[in-house]
């Protein structure tokens, strides 16, 4: 044990200190300043190389080309510009972590959001015809983590039939599809089955990428999905009144 | 009777060399020694200053810093900082953590005055005066020589402690609050004593005094 910190004492010793202050202000090694002059001041950073976190390193990404990188930014960025600075600050947003291959302990995913840190690592390689929802998707987590009050799971379980159960969690489950139902009955799809918080974030992403008309006639038609739509679009206007869906 | 040796010209040669070589290593040692030999010191007296009321004149081992203070941009960390620069609470205080060609922090008022330094606890001390909210929505371009006051992990945690920035870093505009930028003096700052294996110093260098200029 005392050669164990011997040896690491003397690593420490003729290792030189060199300050990253990316890594010192959000925790993630390996990164790069993609770009942070935007409208609404979010700072998005690029992996120049792969990473590992969490206590067990279980959370990886890689670094990707800058073709890649190019295109999918400007995807990424007209999604999140709908978000104003002042509704970012208030949900506790402000970087943007571009990266492909993410995955926690082994399992793939599109993105991972960290209110603490204020940062959302989005997977640019994941599938192209989800991928402007999940980022709503996304953020709405952020939003959740933020502002738990706000969003109660016991008053959400009630909006659905009285046989329907969540499963324990969004990863113990085989429900992970992501195409929007036809005939919808209580859910936007089949991902919305797992968990409140994934149902939440699933009618959160829908009522931002869908266009109104589209929703209006799903509320229509589905009062469970009504009941639910009203229930989120009323508490994100008491995080910020002025925030507009569309 | 004595005779009398008469050098050869070899040995003046030798001779010459070793005298040269001991005054080379002597003036070698001298300047080793001096680190702040070839720095300028910047004397606010000689100098027009558009905000004179604004400027603070930090005095450190290799001569003076001269900031700019911008209470339009952070009034109220501006004015935390002057009440301490005022009543002189910042003097014999250890420039605690510095990071080569990066940063220098410096303002721990506990843990970190001269003759009662803490090195178990110095970075975490408090001023007394309680903590004040964080400035950080105005635009603010974290550029060499910014002036901040740090923080723990959590916004609104400000007391003290500052730093000052010797590179570019525009990461940090939305996170610390900016109280000013330095006019002159960065040579200075690059001249205070780091370590090349642990942001934390030993035997640090200290603020020698930090006035209001007027």
């Amino acid at each position: 044990m005392n050669l164990l910190k011997l040896i690491l004492l003397v690593f420490v010793w003729i290792t030189p200190v060199y300050g990253n202050s990316i890594y010192n202000l959000i925790k993630i090694p390996n990164l790069e300043i993609y770009e942070i002059d935007t409208e609404n001041r979010l700072k998005y950073l690029y992996a120049k190389s792969s990473f590992r976190l969490g206590v067990q390193k279980n959370i990886i990404c890689e670094n990707s080309n800058k073709d890649d990188l190019d295109n999918k930014y400007n995807l990424i960025n007209k999604n999140l510009n709908k978000y104003s600075h002042n509704f970012l600050k208030k949900i506790s947003l402000k970087y943007i972590v571009l990266c492909e291959n993410l995955s926690i302990s082994g399992i793939n995913t599109a993105g991972i959001p960290d209110n603490v840190m204020k940062t959302l690592i989005l997977d640019i390689k994941f599938d192209h015809k989800y991928f402007e929802r999940v980022i709503h998707h996304e953020v709405f987590h952020i939003i959740n983590d933020q502002h738990k009050e706000l969003f109660n799971k016991n008053k959400w379980e009630k909006f659905n039939h009285l046989k329907f159960e969540y499963a324990e969690c969004s990863t113990c489950t085989k429900k992970i599809g992501l195409e929007r139902y036809e005939k919808t009955d209580g859910f936007f799809t089949e991902y919305s089955k797992s968990t409140a918080s994934e149902d939440m974030a699933e009618v959160y992403s829908h009522i931002i990428y869908l266009d109104p008309k589209k929703i209006n006639q799903i509320r229509k038609l589905d009062k469970i999905l009504d009941k639910k739509i009203s229930y989120i679009e009323n508490n994100i206007k008491k995080i910020d009144n002025s925030f507009m869906f569309k | 009777m004595i005779k009398k040796i008469k050098a050869s010209n070899s040995e003046k040669i030798i001779f010459c060399f070793l005298i040269l070589l001991a005054v080379i290593t002597l003036g070698t040692f001298i300047i080793l020694k001096n680190k702040c030999l070839f720095v300028k010191n910047y004397d606010p007296k000689n100098i027009n200053f558009k905000n004179s009321e604004n400027i603070a004149i930090l005095n450190a081992p290799c001569g003076n810093i001269i900031i700019e203070l911008y209470p339009h941009i952070s009034p109220n960390s501006v004015e935390r900082f002057k009440r301490l620069i005022e009543s002189g609470a910042y003097d014999n205080v250890a420039f605690h953590r510095v990071i080569k060609s990066k940063l220098v922090q410096t303002g721990d008022l506990e843990f970190g005055r001269k003759g009662s330094l803490n090195y178990e606890k110095i970075g975490t001390g408090k001023s007394g005066l309680g903590t004040i909210k964080s400035e950080i929505d105005n635009k603010f371009d974290y550029t060499k020589g910014s002036v901040g006051l740090a923080r723990t992990f959590k916004n609104d945690t400000e007391d003290s402690q500052f730093f000052i920035i010797l590179q570019d870093e525009p990461l940090y505009e939305g996170e610390y609050s900016p109280v000013g930028k330095v006019l002159y003096g960065l040579e200075v700052l690059k001249k205070i004593k780091h370590r090349r294996h642990s942001e934390y110093i030993l035997r640090p260098d200290f603020i020698n005094s930090f006035k209001m200029y007027k």
